[in-house]
């Protein structure tokens, strides 16, 4: 770029700025400057009523020395993320694709797919899986009308309870699948009209050609979708509390217990910061992987 | 020119949006110091109050800060109603963040906590120049309110656990009704036979029998021991055996289908107090306080209470009168004169009682109870109530101290390690050794 143009630029960048304002007052006032404070209550004994005082890295050494509860948690939430992002991608991409064809009223399947995500993290819908996969819910029911009685609930097993949880994350697939349908709209129709000429079946279009160009959709996918996953409080919150015997605390969950109801601010500070480095760390281990299996058109290293 | 021009715009506008976010995300806390502002001016003052409780609580409350405001119409009202879940998440919150509510509903749970925060105002004062009368209240009681010397909160009610039972449930078993002499082996064959009948549970505890620490210090008090020690830094008993045969006794009775294992409990709990299964009547028992008959007479005004079952061994029963509930002041608050006149009026005056129907427990003023009873306007299970109360003030030994801090973690653990046993995923004899340890160290964390 030209120096010509850098005083238009300075210039530029003040109604840049002016625009950006309430964002950037949102940010500091709502995500940076609490972010800061957390920092520094971490640190200290905070039980929301005292003034906190600086008890040092003591709050840390007691997660990881003496914290059975850290630990379920931080297994159930790897637990959650492992199953659910690939699961979650591979359904919205199915669906994606079902959706990537010329239907009549195809407007209408978009946004009827769509819905679960606006609603899914909701607590009505989680009520109403608790009704469903829960004692007596519906699930029991057709199943007891097949002969199959089970003294269990789906959410009353702990082996089980999580399976309903990651259930009703993958069905929110509906961003995900946004996002894969405008990759997909993305990749050139001479691509596949070549592949058809030169004799490929579809499964070898889509390994061939789909996929590859599809990956650094799959890759934004990926990092978006794992760390909301790490995020997972509602459902966990409203379906199990936490329960059945902890199988479905997750770490927000049990974070936000330690605030709220154990009076541990302090050291809900401390945890959420772990959390902060493992989703970053979990980030950058993705971010070094990408060379190996992302495929950038224009050229991934033009950065 | 043009150019400029546009720029202009476009700065102006950015102006404008940022204007009125932040008038937008102020407005919340200028409406409230307008409020306040006023009240320092002295024409009228606003009390904020917050209470949990039910639909029915809500609506009466809510005619009762309206009857208050019509006899001082320089006192305005600002109810904020909740319920209990999420209630005391809520209120830690707002005292975090120098909000709390000037009048606030505490339970016995979380007083100490509280107090100890320097959260509340010490009321005192208010007793000490009469502002509030206490001459009708038992001392006992009043002290309940009473943390390391400062009166942290006015106690309203009182309330003893009972066990309400559906007669008709037990005229269909064929058994006679209880009248408090049961012991807990009579308790559990009466509601084996009813389980038979129904194919259901017959016993329910309305908080799970270790959901909280209640049905646990009802059977230490049977044995003589204590839960926790006086000065709430850890456990009160030596022997580990006591609460294994607690956990043995209600493992026996998930086995035997009498009680519902925490799955189907889950179940029951989110159908609510009105159509739990002692109110239907597909159910025999239910473990709650002593106004539970008065809390479902609107659904069911069969249902009875009675004393829970004596100890098999001991002969005991574990009774004691629980604070029911408190109103404390928020330390923060700006009306505290204020509040104290209500929550006087609200404790003694005749005429706010009649409208609280004693809907939130046992009145604390025997003038209040005596005026109540006499104007015959009391449902019987209002008088049951009552004379609920008088047979534990008999039978009762003293009130355990306020649960100590950290108490919400400590039954979290008792909950989870509860489940466990009803899983059938630890013994007993484990259970109440693990219960030990981390309720032992969450106290001594917390002293």
């Amino acid at each position: 770029m030209g120096k010509k143009k850098s005083v238009y630029k300075t210039k530029d960048n003040v109604t840049g700025y002016l625009l950006l304002a309430p964002w950037i007052f949102g940010f500091l006032i709502m995500w940076l400057i609490p972010m800061i404070i957390s920092i520094f209550y971490s640190f200290t004994d905070f039980n929301m009523l005292n003034k906190p005082s600086f008890i040092g890295m003591e709050n840390y050494m007691r997660i990881f020395t003496k914290d059975k509860s850290f630990w379920q948690a931080l297994k159930v939430t790897f637990t959650y993320v492992l199953f659910l992002v690939p699961l979650r991608l591979i359904f919205a991409l199915f669906v994606a694709m079902l959706l990537n064809k010329n239907h009549k009223g195809l407007g209408l399947y978009r946004t009827l797919y769509y819905i679960p995500s606006l609603i899914g993290g909701s607590i009505a819908v989680s009520i109403v899986w608790k009704q469903i996969f829960g004692n007596k819910g519906a699930v029991m029911s057709l199943l007891a009308a097949f002969g199959i009685n089970q003294k269990m609930s789906f959410l009353g097993n702990p082996k089980t309870a999580l399976g309903v949880i990651i259930l009703l994350g993958i069905w929110q697939f509906g961003s995900s699948m946004l996002i894969f349908l405008s990759g997909l709209k993305q990749i050139p129709g001479s691509l596949y009209e070549s592949a058809v000429v030169d004799g490929a079946n579809s499964r070898q279009t889509f390994f061939k050609i789909t996929l590859p160009m599809l990956t650094p959709t799959i890759f934004f996918n990926l990092i978006q979708q794992s760390i909301n996953g790490f995020r997972v409080f509602t459902e966990s919150y409203v379906i199990t509390d936490g329960g059945p015997l902890d199988s479905t605390l997750s770490y927000v969950l049990y974070l936000y217990r330690r605030a709220f109801n154990f009076f541990d601010m302090g050291y809900s500070c401390a945890l959420a910061w772990i959390l902060v480095i493992i989703i970053a760390v979990f980030t950058i281990i993705l971010f070094k992987t990408q060379n190996k299996w992302v495929y950038y058109e224009t050229g991934g290293d033009s950065k | 020119m043009k150019n400029r021009m546009k720029k202009l715009t476009a700065m102006m506008l950015a102006g404008v949006m940022a204007f009125s976010l932040t008038a937008c995300g102020s407005g919340g806390d200028e409406s409230k110091s307008n409020s306040s502002a006023k009240s320092a001016t002295g024409d009228k003052k606003t009390i904020k109050i917050t209470w949990w409780g039910g639909q029915s609580r809500h609506d009466y409350t809510q005619k009762l800060l309206d009857a208050y405001t019509e006899e001082h119409p320089d006192i305005k009202f600002e109810g904020i109603p909740a319920g209990w879940d999420g209630y005391f998440d809520k209120l830690s919150t707002q005292a975090a963040s120098g909000s709390m509510p000037d009048i606030v509903q505490m339970d016995y749970l979380f007083i100490s906590t509280y107090a100890k925060n320097g959260a509340v105002a010490d009321l005192q004062s208010y007793i000490d120049d009469g502002t509030i009368d206490t001459s009708n209240i038992d001392d006992t009681i009043l002290n309940t309110g009473s943390v390391d010397g400062k009166m942290a909160g006015m106690v309203l009610t009182t309330s003893s656990v009972a066990t309400g039972y559906n007669p008709e449930v037990f005229e269909k078993a064929g058994l006679e009704m209880p009248d408090g002499t049961w012991t807990w082996s009579d308790f559990i064959d009466a509601n084996k036979k009813i389980s038979e009948m129904t194919g259901q549970e017959s016993v329910l505890v309305s908080s799970g029998a270790t959901g909280d620490v209640t049905q646990l210090r009802y059977w230490m008090r049977q044995h003589d021991e204590k839960l926790f020690n006086d000065k709430g830094n850890g456990l009160g008993y030596k022997d580990d055996k006591v609460v294994a045969d607690f956990f043995k006794m209600w493992k026996e009775m998930v086995d035997n289908d009498i009680y519902s294992d925490p799955d189907e409990e889950a179940q029951i709990m989110t159908k609510g107090l009105e159509s739990s299964p002692v109110v239907t009547g597909d159910a025999g028992t239910v473990f709650d306080w002593n106004n539970y008959s008065s809390r479902v007479s609107s659904v069911n005004d069969k249902i009875r209470i009675t004393t829970p079952p004596l100890s098999d061994d001991t002969k005991e029963t574990g009774l004691w009168n629980k604070p029911g509930m408190f109103f404390s002041v928020a330390d923060s608050s700006k009306v505290k004169d204020e509040c104290a006149e209500f929550i006087d009026w609200f404790v003694n005056s005749k005429e706010a009682n009649d409208i609280i129907m004693a809907e939130r427990g046992t009145p604390v003023s025997s003038k209040v109870r005596d005026e109540m009873v006499e104007s015959g306007k009391l449902g019987d299970q209002q008088v049951e109530m009552f004379e609920y109360a008088d047979k534990v003030t008999e039978l009762a030994e003293d009130t355990p101290k306020p649960d100590p801090e950290g108490i919400a973690e400590v039954q979290e653990s008792l909950k989870n390690i509860g489940n466990s046993v009803f899983y059938g995923q630890s013994s007993p004899d484990d259970a109440a050794k693990e219960f030990r340890e981390e309720a032992t160290s969450i106290l001594e964390r917390n002293k």
